[in-house]
């Protein structure tokens, strides 16, 4: 019974003809001034000379900065290293200075004479 | 050739605009007739169709997708064409109005009945029907063009095909024996 009824909405639905002249009123409806809307190419950029060597002038001054601030930093590196190593070169001689000095004393100490005791001498 | 014609029109050419619009009148005229019941509507509701036609040629990538465009829009615009004006969805036929295809062997009665039947559906299912029996689409491009699940066309379609045999036995068009 369905199949009956879809075979006959087929043949009762078939498309009916448009109205007399529909296709002229609808060419005369058209906008005169529009083209059908073409695909449209956008013209290509301009190369401007920002544009043409912008982006390699870029590319070269960051590569220099990137040279000047690691040799930068690697003198303040060697100037710190070299600072230090004369701080403590500096306590290293004051250190052994001082050392010598005491050893000096201990070696006076140990040659003088002792002091003689009278009490001693009396017995 | 045909496809050059799309070509031709899409480079301006309104003798190939022409013959495209003459070549799918009928198919958009219909479905603005069947789905709203008034000829001076489904007109206007082809007109328009074909006016944004031209301005969009240029996303047309073929005669196939012109088709599906075509039925595209117009169901849409039709579907809400009734939702602005509700009344019509529910109107009867425009007297004089033939919704139907000119039958030599069929019964102009039941061909009256179907088309006033089909008027009684809901914008939505009474353009899936007209979708799959006028413009024998399948059921995957109706659900394409009127961008709903395609289980939902089906369950349109077999409702609406319960309503219209419903209808027509209460109508006495055909015997309950048939049902047998």
């Amino acid at each position: 019974m369905t199949e009956e009824i879809e075979n006959e909405l087929r043949r009762r639905l078939r498309p009916v003809d448009a109205p007399e002249g529909f296709a002229d009123r609808v060419m005369r409806a058209l906008p005169a001034d529009v083209k059908p809307a073409a695909v449209v190419t956008l013209p290509a950029p301009r190369r401007t000379w920002a544009r043409h060597f912008g982006m390699p002038a870029a590319l070269a001054a960051s590569l220099l900065a990137a040279v000047f601030l690691g040799q930068y930093v690697a003198e303040q590196r060697e100037l710190r290293a070299e600072r230090e190593g004369l701080e403590a070169s500096r306590e290293l001689m004051q250190a052994l200075r001082l050392t010598s000095d005491k050893l000096d004393l201990a070696y006076q100490a140990v040659q003088s004479p002792p002091p003689v005791d009278p009490e001693e001498n009396r017995s | 050739m045909p496809e050059t014609l799309l070509l031709q029109a899409r480079a301006g050419d309104r003798q190939a605009f022409a013959t495209l619009v003459k070549n799918h009148q009928g198919s958009v005229f219909s479905i603005g007739l069947r789905m709203l019941n008034r000829r001076d509507a489904a007109e206007d509701l082809a007109q328009d169709v074909f006016l944004q036609l031209y301005r969009k040629l240029d996303t047309i990538e073929s005669l196939q997708h012109l088709g599906f465009w075509l039925r595209r829009v117009a169901a849409n615009l039709a579907i809400d064409w009734l939702r602005r004006v509700p009344y019509s969805a529910t109107q009867s036929l425009d007297e004089g109005t033939d919704v139907i295809a000119p039958e030599t062997d069929g019964d102009p009665l039941m061909s009256r009945e179907l088309a006033r039947l089909l008027g009684e559906l809901a914008p939505h299912p009474r353009a899936v029907m007209l979708l799959r029996y006028q413009e024998d689409r399948d059921v995957a491009e109706i659900a394409a063009m009127l961008d709903m699940p395609v289980n939902t066309v089906k369950s349109h379609i077999k409702r609406s095909l319960t309503a219209l045999r419903g209808r027509m036995i209460g109508a006495r068009l055909i015997d309950c024996e048939d049902l047998s």
